[in-house]
């Protein structure tokens, strides 16, 4: 079989082409969209090509010859819903067999209701735009399917965990820039997939005998966030429950209102004008007072702010439903072939790989 | 020093026309047309849009067609920015026609080629420097004066963390093939970082080097090296990951931090002092050059030793140790730990990535 990569040079595009050349299991051909984007997969003697998403003749000329491609590419809603067309077109020219394209559980919404599954309806009206825009995405898809040449199977991610995952790193930065907060102390369900288990599906869904489908996938245990960042926390020298709790944004979008009055400059100029009991009590009934204080004494050393999160990330933590994903085990075979435990290991792995060292040795 | 004003801007060529001529040398070269010192006269280049961009820069210069018509066109000065595979070639041919030149880093993928580049600067009119321009940094001289001085004590260790996902904003497909630029990340970023380390502290004794190539070029490599005073460190590159991208030089007495490309900033800190020098640098009371600026204050030197006036601050012969230590770290080269792969992953990496079969 002969795997074309769309956005092979991205997190999941890039696991799927090592995993899939590494185990001899396709011929895989990474696409990229410039040419430094090859710089991972020219680790490999690939035959690795330069092709934009959005341009249908070179997307033509890079898929000849393949039996499927994996449509990963990441972007904003722009290059999500400007890379369907061209490479549906660009597909069916090419002999194509089948696209399998991954879309998010995000289409759910962050924090999905309970007894969600792949027959839920999709809304295009959520608070977060990617969602809308992979929503759409799968609509489209499902036009240009219908259209006939070429198969389609959507998979649906959740959080995709593993190395070189934005999740995991972002997490460790945070944490070495003293950044790091959780939200009702992780206990939110994380609904999360490590990439391997994800590659998995992919090479499932390439040959299954299914067309038209959506399909959930995650790891098998049920996990936390707490679950989630604990290793990469020990990892790095931290204690978990040693993280500051976050502010919760208001649920109309944005850091909570208090928050951002409190951050502004105009207003804290107001403040020093007032008496200082009135300024004590405005800031207390703001739930603000230490930090307002400190900051306006030149005396005190400044206290540190509590840390904010955005919407986005505040319904992702306080998701109480655990997606399943029974139907990919049926319909696809799916089964996860790496436990939580030893994703956990080979994530951690990788953080020393790539440089991350523990606090009290770090000198990042 | 700008020249007096009876001395005429000597002519420049940029020999190949792509990034980084357009990212870095044409500001120079602005730069120091600006105060009179320099004039592009000539852009040579396969692909034509290359040269028209430049030219939109440097309207009087010709589009010349070969490295031997440059001589006509008044040039002095060649600055050799093509890819490396044609360094070498190119360089003799212009030292040939009685040109100086300024070649970009790597001055060639191979020491052989290098050499060839050294040998022919020996009985040439013209001057060659390397483009190792890192040397030009008001930090990386500082950092050499510490080291120098001992204001550290005697120096324990060093961590050199670089790079970050590749953005470099390449053309040709060419630059990740093996045959092409013959390297990766170790090339690419290694040749600066290995020749600051000569620099400051002479050749390593010992070196232990892998990477992550299997069957192509390095995206992460990881070197360990050790100096005849006894010290070791660890040098770690990526085009991968964003690294820290920070040097650390551990002494008995303290430590010198320096974020990577900071060309004007550095940190000075003691054992027993939780209080760092954290700052900018300056030099006679104005700020100390920048990354931009020193990348000028590299080609002023060129254009000064060209004409004679001043000594090559980086003269070939001096990018031949950092090359030599990449063909070394190449010859013995091993497959990093990549513990993330499957057992059989695992096995087909390592049938791919083990050490490169003898040429």
């Amino acid at each position: 079989m002969r795997v074309a990569v769309l956005g092979g040079g991205g997190f999941i595009g890039n696991r799927t082409v090592e995993m899939l050349h590494l185990g001899g299991r396709a011929e895989v051909r990474p696409i990229v969209r410039h040419v430094a984007g090859m710089a991972l997969a020219s680790r490999f003697a690939l035959d690795c090509r330069v092709a934009d998403a959005r341009d249908g003749d070179a997307l033509a000329r890079a898929f000849a010859g393949c039996d499927v491609v994996v449509h990963a590419v990441a972007g904003d809603p722009g290059v999500i819903l400007g890379t369907l067309a061209p490479a549906f077109q660009a597909a069916r020219h090419a002999g194509v067999r089948r696209i399998v394209y991954l879309s998010t559980a995000s289409v759910h919404g962050q924090s999905p209701a309970p007894g969600t599954d792949e027959a839920s309806p999709l809304r295009d009206d959520q608070p977060i735009e990617y969602n809308n825009a992979k929503v759409r995405a799968e609509r489209r898809l499902g036009e240009l399917r219908s259209e006939g040449g070429v198969e389609l199977v959507i998979l649906r991610p959740g959080i995709v965990l593993g190395p070189r995952s934005s999740w995991v790193g972002r997490f460790a930065d945070a944490l070495l820039a003293g950044k790091a907060c959780l939200v009702d102390r992780g206990r939110g369900v994380c609904n999360a997939i490590y990439v391997d288990n994800l590659v998995h599906a992919i090479e499932l869904a390439s040959t299954a005998p299914v067309d038209g489908e959506a399909f959930l996938v995650a790891d098998e245990e049920p996990l936390t966030w707490a679950d989630v960042y604990r290793p990469v926390a020990v990892a790095l020298g931290f204690a978990l429950d040693d993280l500051p709790e976050a502010v919760v944004p208001a649920l109309d979008g944005g850091r909570p209102r208090a928050e951002l009055l409190r951050r502004s400059r105009a207003a804290r100029r107001l403040a020093r004008l007032l008496p200082k009991p009135v300024r004590a009590k405005l800031a207390a009934a703001l739930g603000v007072a230490p930090h307002t204080a400190a900051a306006d004494d030149p005396w005190m050393q400044p206290a540190p702010r509590p840390p904010v999160v955005t919407q986005e990330m505040a319904l992702l933590y306080g998701c109480a439903h655990r997606l399943p994903f029974a139907k990919a085990t049926r319909m696809l075979g799916y089964r996860p072939i790496v436990s939580f435990a030893e994703a956990s290991e080979r994530t951690v792995a990788w953080l020393a790989f790539a440089g991350y060292r523990p606090r009290e040795a770090t000198t990042r | 020093m700008p020249p007096s004003a009876s001395t005429p801007p000597l002519g420049v060529a940029l020999v190949g026309c792509g990034a980084v001529a357009r990212l870095y040398h044409a500001p120079a070269l602005a730069a120091l047309a600006a105060e009179g010192t320099a004039e592009v006269r000539a852009l040579l280049d396969p692909d034509a849009s290359h040269v028209a961009e430049l030219r939109a820069l440097f309207p009087a210069a010709a589009h010349a067609e070969r490295l031997a018509d440059l001589a006509g066109l008044g040039v002095g000065l060649a600055i050799v920015a093509s890819p490396p595979s044609f360094h070498a070639a190119q360089t003799r041919e212009l030292l040939g026609a009685g040109l100086s030149v300024l070649c970009e880093k790597p001055l060639a993928p191979t020491v052989a080629e290098a050499q060839s580049i050294v040998e022919a600067a020996r009985t040439a009119r013209g001057v060659v420097a390397a483009g190792l321009f890192r040397r030009f940094f008001p930090a990386t001289q500082t950092i050499r004066h510490l080291l120098a001085q001992g204001v550290i004590g005697d120096v324990r260790r060093f961590d050199c963390f670089e790079g970050g996902p590749f953005t470099w904003p390449a053309r040709s497909p060419d630059f990740f093939a093996r045959s092409g630029f013959s390297g990766g990340v170790l090339l690419d970023i290694g040749v600066h970082v290995l020749d600051l380390l000569g620099w400051w502290w002479g050749e390593p004794l010992d070196v232990d080097y892998e990477d992550d190539a299997m069957g192509g070029i390095e995206a992460n490599c990881r070197l360990r090296l050790t100096f005849a005073a006894g010290f070791s460190g660890e040098v770690r590159l990526s085009r991968d990951w964003a690294l820290p991208n920070r040097w650390v030089i551990e002494g008995s007495r303290g430590r010198i931090v320096w974020e990577a490309n900071e060309a004007d900033r550095l940190s000075l800190g003691f054992h027993g002092s939780d209080v760092t020098i954290d700052g900018r640098l300056s030099a006679a009371g104005a700020p100390a050059r920048t990354f931009e600026q020193s990348f000028t204050s590299q080609l002023a030197n060129v254009v000064a030793a060209a004409r004679g006036a001043a000594p090559l601050a980086v003269p070939a012969d001096q990018a031949l140790p950092s090359l030599a230590l990449i063909e070394r770290c190449y010859r013995g080269r091993r497959l990093m730990p990549m513990q993330w792969l499957g057992a059989e992953e695992a096995r087909t990496a390592r049938a791919l990535g083990g050490p490169p079969a003898p040429a």
